[in-house]
This record gives C-alpha cells, sequence and structure tokens, in this order.
C-alpha cells in the first residue's frame, strides 16, 4: 500500500490520457457485463419456462387476435386440462410516459396450468368475486409502492364502449413466482375486460393451454394446429420453452453473436491499454531510472509498472461492470417484458467474477512488456538520455 | 580518517557503435570520510563515468571498488540497489524530482523502501525539509518551486536515509549564481556541522572552490590532486 502514491502518480501524470483510456476500460466492460448479463438471463428464462404448458398463438403473425371461439375448441382437445385466453388492455398510470399492460384472463384457469403461480386462496377468491379485480405481481407491486385494496386508475390507449379511456382495477391480491423478480403481471377477469372493450371483443392474442402429459407436448400442439388448419384463423402451438427458443433463434446464435462482440471489444481494449502503459513508460524512463537511483530494484520497478496496468484495468473495469449492474435491471424492466413475465434482469455472480478474470488478463498481457522494459533499463543510459 | 572511498586499478570502458572506448585507465583513488572532493576536468574526461562507479550506479570492467566497506564491483544487481538505498545520496544537475509528487512526496520516496511506519516517515520528511529550508514549500509540487527550490528538495531527498555518502553531478549546473550559492552553502554545511562525506563533479571553478579537496581528471586519469581549504 505504501507504493500506491508512485501507482497513482504514475496514472496522473497524463490525466487525459488516463481518464480516455480508463473511460475506453469502462465502456468495455459496460459492454462485456450488460452482454454477458443478458446471456446468461436468457439462460435463465429458458430454465425457467414449461414443457408442462402449451402456447397457441396465431400463424399469421405473433400477437395478431384469435377468436374466443378457439377457447372451446381447444379445451375439446384431448389431453387439455385447461386453457386461458389472454385480452389485453393497454394504457398509462398516472403519467403518459409510464406505458401499462393489463392481461384480461381466465385467472382460475391459469392457476391450473401455471402451476408455480403462487396466490393464496382468499386471494383467489377474492378475484372470482371481483369483476374489476386484478392480482398483481409481487414486484410490480413492490415498484409502484401498492398495496391489496388500492385502486389503480389506468389511461387506455383505446376508448372503451361507453366512449371513455379510463379503467378503474381494484387490487385483491398479490402473485409470486420462484424467482419472485420475475413476478411482474397484471391479472384482470376477462369477462370484465372483453366487456368494456369497444372494439376487439371476444378475442384473445393467445391461449394458455394446460395439458396432462408434458411428454405428449408436441403431439397435442399438432392436434390443436390441425384443428384449426382449415380455419381462416389457423395457429402455431408450441411449449413455452421451444416458442422462446424458436423466436430467439431467428436473430441467429445469440451465445455465438455476443461473445465475439465482447471478445472483439476487449481485444481492441487490449492493445488500447497496452499503447497507454508503454507509452507512459517511455515517457517516464528518467524518472524510472531515479527510482533505481535512489535504491528501487529491477523487480520493483517492474511491479510498480504492472501495478499501473493492473490499478487501470481493475478499478475502470469495476467501474464498468457496476455500471452494467444498474443499467441491466433498468433495460429489462419494461412494460413489454413485465407483460410477458420476464422480470428485471440481474448480472449474475459468474459474470463479475468472469469480469475481474478478465481485467486482470488484460492488465496482465498489456503491462507485461512495458514491465520488462522498465525492469531491464540501464540507470547511466537512461539518466544520460542514451 | 577512514577511507569511505577506495577504488584501485579499476577500468571502464564504453561500446558506442561499434569502437571500444576505455573511459578510465586503471584508476587509483581513496575519498576519506568527511571530505568533500571536487572532481573537475573537459567533457569526456570520466567524471560522472567515476561518480557513478563510486554511486554504485555502474560497475567497473577491472579493479576494485569498495564503498563504505562494501565491494561493489562484487555485488548484484539488487545487492547494489539495496546497497545504493542504505548508503549513498544522489543530486543530479536536472534535480529529477518526480513531477507529479509534492516536495514532501519526493522527499519521502527513499523511505518507502524501509520500514518506517508512515508517521516515522511524515517526521524524517518534515526535519529533511526544515534542514533544506523548505518547510513552508512540503506541499508544493516540483513546477511549483523555483530551480533552486527544486535542488534543496533534491539534497533533501538525497539526506533523507542519512547515507554515508552524497554523490553530486554539477548540482549547481542549471542554477543561477545566487541559488547556486545557497546549494553549495547547504553542501558545506552538511559536510562540516553534519560530517557527511561528499563527492561533487563541477564545471564550475567558483563551486570546486567549496571543496576540501580538488581532483582534475583528463583522459581518464587523475592528472592533479590538490588539498585546499574550503571556501
Amino acid at each position: 500500500m505504501k507504493y500506491l502514491p508512485l501507482v497513482w502518480a504514475a496514472l496522473r501524470r497524463k490525466p487525459t490520457r488516463t481518464l480516455l483510456t480508463c473511460f475506453s476500460i469502462v465502456t468495455a466492460f459496460f459492454l462485456f457485463g450488460t452482454l454477458q448479463g443478458i446471456n446468461v438471463g436468457i439462460d435463465n428464462v429458458l430454465k425457467l419456462t414449461s414443457v408442462s404448458h402449451l402456447i397457441v398463438q396465431s400463424r399469421v403473425n405473433q400477437g395478431a387476435a384469435m377468436p374466443l371461439a378457439h377457447k372451446v375448441q381447444i379445451e375439446s382437445i384431448p389431453g387439455v386440462t385447461a386453457v386461458a385466453p389472454f385480452g389485453i388492455v393497454i394504457g398509462t398510470y398516472q403519467q403518459p410516459s409510464n406505458p401499462m399492460v393489463i392481461i384480461g384472463t381466465d385467472f382460475d384457469a391459469m392457476l391450473k396450468i401455471s402451476t408455480d403461480l403462487m396466490v393464496t386462496p382468499d386471494q383467489a377468491a377474492a378475484m372470482r368475486r371481483t369483476r374489476n379485480g386484478v392480482i398483481v405481481g409481487v414486484t410490480t407491486m413492490k415498484q409502484y409502492g401498492w398495496k391489496v385494496g388500492d385502486r389503480i386508475p389506468l389511461r387506455g390507449i383505446a376508448p372503451k364502449a361507453d366512449g371513455s379511456n379510463d379503467w378503474q382495477f381494484d387490487i385483491v391480491g398479490t402473485y409470486t413466482l420462484q424467482q419472485p423478480d420475475w413476478a411482474t403481471r397484471i391479472f384482470a377477469n376477462y369477462d370484465f375486460v372483453n366487456e368494456a372493450l369497444a372494439t376487439g371483443k371476444n378475442q384473445s392474442i393467445l391461449f394458455y393451454v394446460g395439458i396432462n402429459d408434458p411428454a405428449k407436448s408436441a403431439a397435442i400442439a399438432q392436434a390443436i394446429d390441425d384443428r384449426f388448419a382449415n380455419s381462416p384463423n389457423q395457429t402455431n402451438t408450441a411449449n413455452e420453452k421451444d416458442s422462446i427458443e424458436t423466436t430467439l433463434g431467428q436473430i441467429g446464435d445469440r451465445k455465438l453473436l455476443i461473445n465475439g462482440v465482447c471478445i472483439a471489444v476487449l481485444f481492441t481494449l487490449l492493445f488500447l491499454t497496452f499503447n497507454t502503459i508503454a507509452q507512459s513508460v517511455r515517457e517516464r524512463t528518467a524518472e524510472l531510472a531515479v527510482l533505481k537511483t535512489l535504491g528501487f530494484t529491477d523487480a520493483s520497478v517492474q511491479w510498480l509498472v504492472l501495478a499501473e496496468a493492473l490499478t487501470l484495468a481493475m478499478v475502470a473495469g469495476a467501474l464498468g461492470v457496476a455500471l452494467a449492474s444498474r443499467v441491466l435491471p433498468w433495460l429489462t424492466s419494461g412494460p413489454t417484458l413485465a407483460a410477458q413475465g420476464i422480470g428485471a434482469q440481474h448480472i449474475p455472480g459468474l459474470v463479475y467474477a468472469a469480469a475481474a478474470a478478465v481485467a486482470l488478463v488484460l492488465a496482465l498481457i498489456s503491462g507485461v512488456i512495458p514491465a520488462w522494459r522498465a525492469r531491464q533499463l540501464n540507470i547511466v543510459a537512461a539518466l544520460s538520455g542514451r | 580518517m577512514a577511507a569511505v572511498v577506495s577504488l584501485q586499478n579499476v577500468v571502464k570502458s564504453y561500446t558506442r557503435g561499434r569502437q571500444r572506448v576505455e573511459v578510465l585507465h586503471s584508476l587509483n583513488l581513496e575519498v576519506q570520510s568527511g571530505e568533500f572532493l571536487g572532481l573537475m576536468g573537459p567533457s569526456g574526461s570520466g567524471k560522472t563515468t567515476l561518480l557513478n562507479l563510486i554511486g554504485g550506479l555502474d560497475k567497473p570492467d577491472e579493479g576494485q571498488i569498495t564503498v563504505a566497506g562494501e565491494r561493489l564491483d562484487r555485488l548484484s544487481g539488487s545487492q547494489m540497489a539495496a546497497w545504493r538505498a542504505r548508503h549513498v545520496g544522489f543530486v543530479f544537475q536536472f534535480y529529477n524530482l518526480l513531477p507529479v509528487l509534492s516536495a514532501e512526496r519526493n522527499v519521502e520516496v527513499p523511505l518507502l523502501l524501509t520500514k518506517l511506519s508512515r508517521a516515522q516517515r511524515k517526521t524524517n520528511v518534515a526535519a529533511a525539509l526544515a534542514l533544506v529550508g523548505l518547510s513552508d514549500r512540503a506541499t508544493h509540487k516540483p513546477t511549483e518551486l523555483s530551480g533552486g527550490q527544486q535542488q534543496r528538495v533534491a539534497i533533501a531527498r538525497a539526506l533523507i536515509a542519512d547515507p554515508t555518502l552524497l554523490v553530486c553531478d554539477e548540482p549547481t549546473g542549471d542554477l543561477d549564481r545566487e541559488s547556486a550559492e545557497e546549494i553549495l552553502q547547504l553542501l558545506t554545511i552538511l559536510n562540516q556541522k553534519q560530517g557527511k562525506t561528499i563527492v561533487m563533479v563541477t564545471h564550475d571553478p567558483r563551486a570546486a572552490a567549496y571543496a576540501s579537496r580538488l581532483l582534475h581528471m583528463d583522459k581518464g586519469t587523475l592528472a592533479r590532486d590538490e588539498s585546499r581549504t574550503a571556501a
């Protein structure tokens, strides 16, 4: 620690250059943390998604509405245990810049299908009794400071059948999941939402389908799609896991892309950091020779230079990852993801450890040659400017 | 008086391009404890080379060098570094202070190699700066000090570890006459009051006049050795 002033002095010698290099490292590690956080986050999403229920969507376009009449037909297919429609109310809460999505569904059916939804029986009963009742995920409750009994006023983006845009929902309960961060949805009663709509009545943008045997999910999905093969509203059915993997697969090999970007950024950073340290050592030839004159050994001067590279990479790397840890949850906590039941992503411990290891390797590789040059410095030659 | 510095048949040469140039030819020299030795001579006469050998910055090709009881020609690089830290204080023509550090931090640098606590280091630094008359400039950076003040900081840094020997290479070469006088008087006080042995290279006869013994070098040999009464 007593050598810290010397390391700090070396870094402060050209503050602009140090700051710019620091900024580059912060940016690179911010990207590294964010992208790897997303990577791991998606893996977690896939781990949590289920093969024990199916999602039925329009074959024409994901998110396009299908007739509610499909529900009855899907329920009649062998192996199907429950079907929950999704009717959506999109609006803003308190401010126009604060969008919110309410899902009108058959909550009892949802409880049968998604066995990981945890709600107290009292609150499930209250949902049945209260037409404008909503069950809200614990994360959303916390985000807005709501409590059971509160009324949520929502300004819908489309007018209701009565001509107004104002919705009122009463919070009758909350739900949580094994991963509470992801309890972000707001469930309302489908009938209440459906009756109030001016357009798009008796439609559903998807159906959640419970099945009695996950091993038969492919066959049941095929049976559902076959049922509507000759209908003007054809369907595309898959279990939740396959559905998400198919969607992600459309953007290519995600891991390869993310890792490729990270490697390219860090490789560029390696040259930049090497250049900064090497230039700093070149400019301080006489100063390093003075340190040796005063009694610093070749090895201690070498370690001082390496310590500079380490300090720069570790401090700026830590700042970058810290910034990513703040930004990633914010980036992944939008209303669209929340409505899909995907909560804020957090950088896992593994990514922090990887970032520390990368910063260490970066410092060692970029610092080792300048440090070796400092070690080999001849005092007499350096002091005489040779 | 005991000899602090003893050189016997010292030969030193450098390679310039493909040529090997012998700078010191079989040199013999003794410097007694408490002496203020001035080294004069034309450029290329070997003054700085001799100073570097005495200060343990370089090694001879042949011959023996004993300084403060240690055979320098036998020490390894790291042993030599440790020896320099204990026994030699260096004062350079261009001060060679670390520009980003304050005066007190510059003076403290040699103490980082010791086991002294931070509080002890601080006390010693304050005493050294007081000795050179710069207590009020402790927190100033070199760029905020005059040439004479910077050289006094360099002298405080050279003294901080209480070395046996002060090695000064043209210590007044970059200073105006008034500042040069102040530095030379300071060195004289250190020599006479604190008994520091000083070896100083200079081109300036006025500076040389402060030395108690003057050696004239020419073409790598000692041309003249005169003991004198210091100014």
